[in-house]
């Protein structure tokens, strides 16, 4: 009767699986934040680059002394522009986030230019702010624009063609695909998409390799005919499983919100449909392997839960850094990134989201280090597991 | 029946701390074998070398022929433990706790149904059978890890100071069932610090002491030889100091 070892794996898997969904707390703040918070960050997203679109178009423009350059004041209005009287404090206020930015007149701006003097106008603004910073474009190429009008029309008083003093003109050619004019958007949804794939499988990794340590079962376990691989393998299965249902479950609450939620119209064609929910999961599935291997290898090397969670945190800082590294590394990207796992995932997925197919080199590529690293980690566990040291300290 | 010659085992990092020196022991099949001893005299080192899950430096041991190092998972097929270390998994019930253990032997179907059956009723836990172990008794854990240990109908029983933490009617309806196992023809050794407990039960003793057998026989040779009046002045007198009495 002493069974196969096929078997005793399943054996193992089906139970580790039962006592996962039993823990009924635990399986449903997993679950349930898999399936909403992908639907509610995107709601907080689209609506907040729906009010910038929104400041855009209407720009309101508080000026400080107005009435010394009315000719500006008047071109303002002509383009559309509200204006008002800035407050006497707007330095402060824009310190504060109050204002956005604010247009600044000196009292000898008439005087400069009667001279024949350069003259100036100030644009304040506090550039740290992001959501200012649609406004402040505006602003600035709306002064420019009336600069430029001016100059040529001296130019043209003086019997100069206005080519003379332009001799260049730039026309943007914006090559990028409407979906990709959403870049901090498409940098979430990746991030997120990766970000599913380790916290899915970390409380049951934990639980099943540092928690079954501390309840005192693996003693008992290891005097079965379970082979120390067997039952890593089974451990691994199931936690797997799991990891791929809170990322399934993830990548369904952005689509079904992408694809059916009434979100406000920002102007970007965003896409994620099926073929890309489809790409995500190829791309993601090294990394549900991978992850459940890792935490249970940090897991098992713990006493109790509270040590194993502890440890984890510095995976997690890996995981949440290298897209972020990627992000502000404004160079486009080596080609062996899609070796480094996480990073290379990351990647695909931005092109993914580009609306473009995978580039299989690249998958394949992407797949090779992770496979690796999770036989590692899985071998790693199970020459722990059959290692007497296990048994001490308990 | 288990066979022992010679069982050594040293831990630490220069094997400073000799845990079992030179033990050699047999117990038959069909009776209950004590194994007495002081706490930190090396019994449950003992038994985990038994049941394979430490290997010994030196000397050997086996269990119906077949050795436990070299033979490790024929042995674990053969044997049904109770560790010193018995979690259950609190959020299956009983009843998954058993077919768990009995899965990992290769019992599966209507034989491991029937199989738990039959435990849960001898062991009476029919009646909490599919309640979660998680509110548990004490003793109703114990029955759990002992059904668990005997799901596949093992020859030889070890047991580890199996009445820790008990009442006195688990106690007795502990021994009743080791009883039980003993008429069956089973192989059982028995550890304990307490020589009551011992004494009440077992066939044979083997009592250690500082990881050495110290002397071994029936309860009415171990006072023949010690010279002594009772078990317990003779248990006192064979480990060689009073140090038995803290126990």
């Amino acid at each position: 009767m002493s069974g196969s070892a096929a078997g005793r794996i399943g054996t193992v898997a089906r139970k580790e699986l039962t006592d996962m969904f039993r823990d009924r707390r635990t399986a449903m703040v997993t679950l349930l934040s898999a399936i909403a918070a992908g639907p509610i960050f995107l709601v907080l997203i689209f609506n907040l680059m729906a009010n910038q679109a929104d400041r855009a178009r209407e720009l309101r423009l508080p000026v400080a002394g107005r009435d010394n350059a009315p000719a500006l004041a008047a071109f303002l209005e002509r383009q559309e522009v509200t204006l008002t009287e800035a407050p006497a404090d707007y330095e402060a206020q824009i310190k504060r986030g109050d204002l956005d930015v604010v247009l600044v007149v000196e009292p000898q701006f008439e005087r400069d230019v009667a001279e024949g003097r350069q003259a100036t106008v100030r644009l304040v603004f506090d550039r740290s702010r992001d959501r200012a910073r649609p406004l402040i474009d505006q602003a600035e190429s709306l002064l420019r624009a009336y600069n430029r009008l001016w100059g040529q029309q001296r130019l043209v008083l003086r019997g100069v063609a206005s080519s003379v003093g332009n001799p260049m003109t730039v026309e943007d050619v914006d090559l990028a695909t409407p979906q990709q004019s959403g870049a901090l958007v498409l940098f979430l949804v990746a991030y997120y998409g990766l970000f599913a794939s380790v916290m899915g499988g970390m409380a049951v990794s934990l639980d099943t390799t540092a928690g079954e340590r501390e309840r005192q079962s693996l003693e008992p376990l290891l005097m079965t005919p379970v082979r120390p691989a067997e039952l890593v393998v089974g451990k691994w299965i199931a936690a797997s499983a799991f990891d791929g249902l809170v990322v399934l479950l993830t990548l369904t609450g952005f689509y079904v919100t992408l694809t059916f939620a009434p979100l406000p119209p920002v102007g970007i064609p965003f896409l994620f449909g099926s073929r890309e929910f489809v790409r995500f999961l190829i791309v993601l599935l090294p990394m549900v392997l991978l992850l459940p291997a890792v935490l249970l290898y940090i897991g098992s090397r713990a006493r109790a839960y509270k040590e194993a969670q502890a440890n984890v945190s510095v995976l997690l800082f890996v995981v949440s850094m290298l897209p972020v590294v990627q992000l502000f590394l404004q160079k486009k990207e080596p080609a062996w990134i899609a070796l480094v796992p996480v990073s290379g995932q990351y990647s695909l997925l931005n092109v993914a989201l580009r609306g473009e197919a995978l580039p299989l080199l690249q998958l394949a590529q992407s797949y090779l280090v992770p496979l690796g690293l999770t036989f590692v980690a899985l071998a790693a566990v199970a020459r722990l597991f059959s290692r007497e040291s296990v048994l001490v300290g308990k | 029946m288990i066979d022992v010659a010679g069982l050594t085992k040293s831990f630490g990092k220069a094997r400073e701390v000799r845990a079992v020196a030179d033990v050699s022991f047999t117990a038959p099949g069909g009776s209950i074998t004590g194994l007495l001893g002081p706490n930190g005299a090396g019994k449950t080192t003992l038994l985990r070398m038994l049941a394979t899950l430490v290997a010994p430096d030196g000397g050997s041991a086996t269990i119906d022929g077949r050795d436990v190092v070299r033979d490790r998972y024929a042995v674990r097929e053969r044997i049904g433990v109770l560790s010193d270390a018995r979690g259950l998994y609190q959020r299956l019930t009983a009843r998954e706790n058993i077919r768990y253990y009995g899965g990992l032997h290769g019992l599966s179907g209507a034989a491991l149904d029937a199989r738990v059956d039959v435990l849960l009723g001898t062991l009476g836990l029919a009646a909490i059978a599919d309640r979660r172990t998680q509110g548990f008794s004490q003793g109703e854990k114990m029955k759990v890890a002992i059904a668990r240990a005997l799901v596949h109908d093992p020859a030889t029983i070890l047991l580890d100071e199996p009445t820790n933490g008990l009442d006195i009617m688990s106690v007795r309806a502990l021994r009743d069932q080791l009883r039980g196992l003993r008429g069956e023809g089973k192989c059982l050794l028995f550890s304990s610090h307490v020589m009551q407990e011992v004494a009440a039960l077992c066939d044979r003793i083997v009592i250690l002491a500082q990881g050495r057998v110290v002397a071994a026989g029936t309860a009415a040779e171990l006072v023949t030889q010690a010279g002594t009046a009772s078990l317990e002045d003779a248990f006192v007198r064979l480990i060689g100091s009073g140090e038995g009495l803290a126990a």
